[in-house]
Order: structure tokens, then C-alpha cells, then sequence
């Protein structure tokens, strides 16, 4: 797989992933797993909680589907706003950088 | 009311908003000819439900973000005509649901506001503004293919069509865009059950959602490439959503914004080049989840 980027900018600079509401969450339905294409999440069978964010570089950024299938509306992301300023400013500081 | 409903509710027994679908179901039901399609039985006759649903539009209730009266449907292979969800709702109306299965005050009351506005939805039925027809958008377009083993992606070669990296386009002309989403993303989503469209007049910020669209195997935003005001969406669509299957850059466009800084936007997408070779390391990357 070729090096993960967004506009240009190597994804591990974006912050852009889903962060789990543990007290919303059952730690049991597992949805956002079975729904994510692209392995996100991961269950742990003997840990707790079960559930976490793994693979947080493999999410597509400013993709929130899986907050949308969430039934206990236990997935929260960043502030889109931010994140595209974010983003500006990095091309920004790399275009000057030359 | 001039038009009544199959009424297919979630009916929920895991929480308060599925309890909620079935009062509103209940009251529709009393208040018109509205019809109920109890999902526990249409799982066992599916016969009798089906003839109901070819009969009538039918009405989707669902409970909470699982959709589980929409997934029904979708596996059934209805054809959604209206929709509502409670959760999101509630959320409008600034309802808190409780925790537990009996409907409080404050949920009867949502039950109400749902029901008159399903009423009035259903009398406003044709009173969405529609595009008008213009030259704004080429009478024809040409495209670039990219094959890989059965599936054909096409992307539009013609000047002034702008992509982001989240698969959607927007075709632009002085202050003014059309906007859709790619062959990529009505591929990956296979049969488009439902599009959900954004409100005309919603001011939106570049990677603000513009409307969602659902297939039986997931839900999906469009991410809008363009800040700006909506001033006309793809009434067509509503009812006809597999034409964003069939051509999402022709007929199944999604909505047309009054763009308030492109060159700020431009910033953040792509023309044809830059995007065809991000749409061609996705496909090669694509697989089917397990």
C-alpha cells in the first residue's frame, strides 16, 4: 500500500479519527466494527473495554459513518473546522518551506 | 392528508426511541388510512407486507442510528418513499429520551410533533423547489475510463469539474457549482437504497456534510468539496435514487450551491489529473470487508 496521504499531507499529520464515548458505548453491539471498510476499530476478547480505536491513520478523513451507524451515538470526532484549518496550514508551512 | 403510507416502524423493544416508533406508528394509523407493517411479523409473512408495500409509499420509521426498519426494508428490497428518525429528532427538538422503555411526557410530546409533521410532509409532498433547467451545466460530457477486472469507473474530462479526496465533485461556473459524487463511491456503495438531501438555503462550509445516501451495505455522507449556500437539490432523486448508480454525474447530480470562496476552496481539490490517480490507487486498494 502506498504512503497514506490527504491533499498531500502524510495522514499521520491530520488528526482525524473516531474517539469512543466509553460511557455511552455497551462494548458489545460492535457495529462501527462490522461497518468500517477500513479496519479502524478492533475487538479484544479478553480485555476490557473490548473496543478500541487501532488503526486511527486508516481513517478516511472527515468520513463520520460510522458515528452515523452507531445506535448508542457513542463515536465522537474532532471539529471539522479546525481539522481543515489544520490542513491548510501544513500545505501552507510546506509550500513556504519549498 | 392526500397521501397515506405503508407505515413500517422499528418497534424497538432495546430503547425508548423504538417504543417511540411504534406510538407514532399507532397514532398515524388512527389519525389516517395509514397502514402498519409490523417488522416481527413481515419477517415471517413476507407476502402480505409486501403487497401493502407495493401499494402504498411506505414510511420508514427508525428508532436510532442502527436503522434497523431501514435495513428491513433495504433486505426486503422496498422502496423507501419518507422517512424519519427518531434520534435525530429528538436531537432537533431538543428531547432528551429516557433510559427506560415507557413513553414520559416529554416523549408523548415528540410523538405528537412527529406525527402532525408527518401530516404535513405528506401534503407538501410536491412543494420542494426544483432546479430549473439552464445552460449553466454542459449538455454533455466526456469521460476517462479506468478498468479494473469487471468494475468501469468514468470521470468527467471537461474543464471547470473540481474533486475533493473525499470522491466528490463539483462542477463550477463563475459563483455557482453542481455538485455530485464519483463513480468510486456509487460503486463501493453498490444499489443506492435512499438519499437523504441537504435543505436549500443551508449555508455550508467546505467538508460540511451535504445530504446523506444509504445502500444496504452502509450509510454515507457527501462531503461538499464547496462553501456556500444551497440553492437547489435533485428533487429527482428522492424517489428515483438508483439514478445515482446509473450516472452520478449527469442525471444523479446532488445539489447546486452559491459558492462564497472558491479560491479558497480550490485550495483543498483537485482537477481531473490529481484525482484520477487518487481514484485509481483506491480501486487498486479496494477490497470487500469479510
Amino acid at each position: 500500500m502506498s504512503e497514506a496521504t490527504f491533499m498531500g499531507i502524510p495522514r499521520s499529520k491530520i488528526d482525524w479519527s473516531p474517539r469512543i464515548d466509553y460511557d455511552k458505548c455497551d462494548d458489545e453491539c460492535m457495529e462501527c466494527v462490522n461497518f468500517c471498510p477500513h479496519d479502524v476499530f478492533a475487538v479484544r476478547e479478553n480485555e476490557k473495554p473490548k473496543l478500541i480505536v487501532k488503526n486511527l491513520e486508516n481513517c478516511v478523513v472527515f468520513c463520520r459513518a460510522c458515528a452515523n451507524t452507531c445506535g448508542l451515538d457513542a463515536l465522537v470526532f474532532p471539529e471539522k473546522t479546525a481539522t481543515t484549518a489544520h490542513i491548510k496550514q501544513i500545505r501552507k508551512a510546506g509550500v513556504s518551506n519549498g | 392528508m392526500g397521501k397515506t403510507y405503508a407505515v413500517l416502524p422499528c418497534n424497538g423493544l432495546d430503547k425508548c426511541a423504538g417504543c417511540v416508533t411504534r406510538e407514532i406508528a399507532l397514532q398515524l394509523s388512527a389519525k389516517t388510512d395509514n397502514e402498519i407493517i409490523c417488522p416481527v411479523f413481515y419477517r415471517v409473512a413476507e407476502a402480505r407486507y409486501n403487497r401493502l408495500a407495493q401499494e402504498k409509499p411506505l414510511l420508514v420509521i427508525d428508532g436510532c442510528a442502527t436503522r434497523c426498519a431501514s435495513k428491513l426494508a433495504a433486505e426486503k428490497r422496498l422502496k423507501i418513499t419518507e422517512r424519519l428518525n427518531v434520534s435525530d429528532y429528538a436531537k432537533e427538538e431538543n428531547v432528551t429520551l429516557g433510559a427506560g422503555l415507557s413513553l414520559d411526557a416529554d416523549a408523548l410530546g415528540l410523538v405528537r410533533r412527529a406525527v402532525t409533521k408527518l401530516l404535513n410532509d405528506s401534503e407538501k409532498d410536491n412543494a420542494r423547489q426544483m432546479s430549473e433547467v439552464d445552460d449553466f451545466f454542459p449538455s454533455s460530457l466526456d469521460y476517462e475510463i479506468y478498468k479494473k477486472d469487471k468494475f468501469i469507473f468514468r470521470l468527467p474530462t471537461n474543464e471547470g469539474f473540481y474533486f475533493n479526496e473525499n470522491d466528490v465533485w463539483a462542477y463550477v461556473s463563475g459563483n455557482r457549482a453542481r455538485v455530485g459524487v464519483t463513480d468510486y463511491v456509487q460503486k463501493s456503495l453498490s444499489d443506492i437504497m435512499f438519499f437523504t438531501p441537504p435543505a436549500i438555503g443551508a449555508e455550508i462550509v467546505q467538508f460540511d456534510e451535504l445530504g446523506v445516501m444509504e445502500s444496504g451495505k452502509a450509510i454515507w455522507e457527501i462531503i461538499s468539496p464547496v462553501s456556500g449556500v444551497v440553492t437547489a437539490i435533485n428533487e429527482k432523486l428522492i424517489n428515483a435514487p438508483e439514478m445515482l448508480n446509473q450516472n452520478p454525474y449527469e442525471q444523479g447530480w446532488v445539489a447546486e450551491i452559491d459558492l462564497t470562496d472558491f479560491d479558497e476552496d480550490s485550495d483543498l481539490l483537485h482537477v481531473f489529473d490529481g484525482y484520477m490517480s487518487i481514484l485509481k490507487r483506491k480501486v487498486d486498494e479496494y477490497r470487500v470487508k469479510d
